[in-house]
């Protein structure tokens, strides 16, 4: 690699400006440190993907099938990486490329890669990951989009995310990051703490209050942070890693600060975060259990202590979040919960299909590109048509956003599966399903 | 198919995978019926990379549920192979 470029040192560099309109397959290019480092770290990652050419991505990548553009395939983003490296691709060339991904996970999963072979070499597609460093890699290039660098601008002021839009004064910052728990009493610190995100804690209000008053009902113990920030998962999934790693230090030493052993993450992207990002940041440092509040409720229901008694009386499919399915292989304890609840038609979609199914809500892709993340849930809503369903129970508050508008046109209502439970536990939940 | 394993809860002690058992010269196994190709064999092509516990019962799971998934899609029956030792290909002899 390194010697290849030693022979291509004369060759003339493009411009930023035309290299964005031509790619020069014929005149190799010198790389920069920074793309050096970045062909070299993925250089295996991208040469298990290409040589292979299977392809099994393509079909299931929620973007790619709304698109049908070869270069926003999982397969190009790591194509892409092999032509850096041997200098027919710029950084600038395919910027706009990597902005097309919600990181679901699904290319990962269904490449045989991984899902045949990955365990028994040890060594699977990380395609998120690849998708990731190379938006690291625009931010320290300057050549991050520009609804991305409004977006963390924000959050890093307000310490939260601009679930509430962009503009104006909305009551989206610290002062009001509690604002969802009125009249619920939960304690701040103890050894559990719930974690309630932003999407949650300004936008579906009734996410988080469903959530507190079940673990009320049945008994469990917790509390909420003293300063809750933003888990700096999203930043991360952007491309802005020292904004991230800030959000997450912050929020180790509140829990720290209290006590805490045990993180209730009550939404998946969350639950990823402090799986996946956190242990990276801080290696063993980061000692705490981590629960997801799908798992934990089903729990509850299981072993007794959370009675559903109201019967809901709706025919509902349910939608796989893909950080739960795709990313962490949650899929079996949302499938009990439905099952548990009296009145209920559920009409099933096993996991597998549901690989090549998402709405469009992660990875940042609703900020930059709303038309595309608008069009893969209103095919998730014709989806649910096919099976006569009244109701599209979902687990992930951040896709209940784009699936709530689909669903508006498709006649089919959008609801979180904590809020179906809270119904038929009783509960009064009170708080917003839409601001 | 995912089995026992809590892929909704997260715990650190949980993710170091355990110490390797040797199954064969070039291969090895750290969970039930999880092989591995011994990792002394891999590195000059092709590096091994970090995995958790969650992601490797991740996999594993993950392909069982794909297996159910098109045999209940594409077969008409489905064979299992026996738990017994390979008894490898029939001679011309067993044949006749």
């Amino acid at each position: 690699m390194s010697n290849e470029h030693e022979h291509n040192e004369s060759a003339t560099a493009p411009t930023a400006a035309t290299a964005a309109t031509t790619v020069d397959l014929g005149t190799p290019q010198f790389l920069g440190e920074v793309e050096q480092a970045f062909v070299e770290k993925w250089h295996e990652n991208a040469t298990g993907c290409f040589s292979s050419g299977h392809k099994f991505c393509r079909e299931v990548c929620p973007v790619t099938q709304v698109t049908r553009n070869e270069n926003h395939t999982p397969t190009a983003f790591h194509a892409n990486v092999i032509a850096m490296e041997k200098g027919h691709l710029t950084v600038e060339d395919v910027a706009d490329d990597y902005v097309h991904c919600t990181q679901c996970g699904g290319c990962e999963v269904r490449c045989p890669n991984t899902l045949m072979v990955g365990d028994f070499y040890r060594a699977r597609t990380e395609t998120v990951k690849v998708v990731r460093a190379m938006r690291a890699m625009l931010v320290d290039k300057g050549l991050d989009r520009e609804g991305w660098k409004v977006w963390n601008r924000l959050t890093n002021e307000l310490k939260n995310e601009p679930v509430l839009g962009v503009e104006g004064d909305s009551p989206n910052a610290q002062a009001q990051v509690r604002d969802w728990a009125e009249g619920l009493d939960i304690p701040i610190g103890g050894d559990t703490i719930m974690f309630v995100d932003c999407e949650a804690a300004y936008y579906r209000t009734s996410v988080p209050r469903a959530t507190a008053q079940i673990l009320q009902a049945a008994g469990y113990e917790f509390g909420l942070m003293n300063e809750q920030w933003c888990c700096g998962g999203p930043a991360g999934e952007m491309g802005y890693v020292e904004q991230s790693m800030a959000f997450a230090r912050h929020n180790v030493d509140d829990w720290r600060k209290s006590g805490v052993k045990r993180i209730i993450a009550i939404e998946p992207h969350d639950y990823v975060h402090f799986t996946e990002d956190y242990p990276a940041y801080f290696g063993e440092e980061f000692d705490f259990e981590v629960v997801q509040i799908i798992d934990l409720v089903a729990e509850l229901i299981r072993d007794g202590r959370l009675k559903l008694t109201e019967p809901i009386d709706r025919v509902v499919t349910y939608h796989d979040p893909c950080r739960l399915n795709k990313r962490k292989g949650i899929h079996e304890a949302p499938r009990e919960i439905l099952r548990s609840i009296p009145g209920l038609t559920f009409k099933d979609v096993d996991r597998v299909t549901q690989w090549s199914y998402c709405s469009g809500g992660g990875g940042g892709l609703p900020i930059e590109k709303p038309e595309i993340t608008a069009e893969i849930s209103r095919r998730r809503l014709e989806k649910a048509s096919e099976l006569e369903v009244d109701t599209l129970v979902s687990a992930c508050v951040w896709s209940e956003r784009p699936l709530t508008a689909a669903g508006d046109e498709a006649g089919i209502e959008v609801k979180d599966i904590i809020e179906l439970v809270a119904e038929s536990a009783g509960i009064e939940i009170g708080g917003r399903t839409r601001a | 198919m995912s089995g026992e394993y809590r892929f909704g809860r997260w715990v650190p002690a949980e993710q170091v995978p355990p110490e390797a058992e040797r199954v064969t010269d070039q291969v090895i196994q750290r969970f039930e019926h999880v092989f591995e190709v011994d990792p002394d064999l891999m590195g000059r092509h092709f590096n091994q990379q970090k995995m958790a516990t969650w992601d490797t019962k991740r996999i594993v799971a993950a392909r069982w549920d794909h297996l159910d998934a098109v045999h209940a899609e594409f077969a008409d029956e489905v064979i299992l192979a026996g738990e017994g030792p390979d008894p490898g290909p029939t001679t011309s002899q067993e044949h006749e």
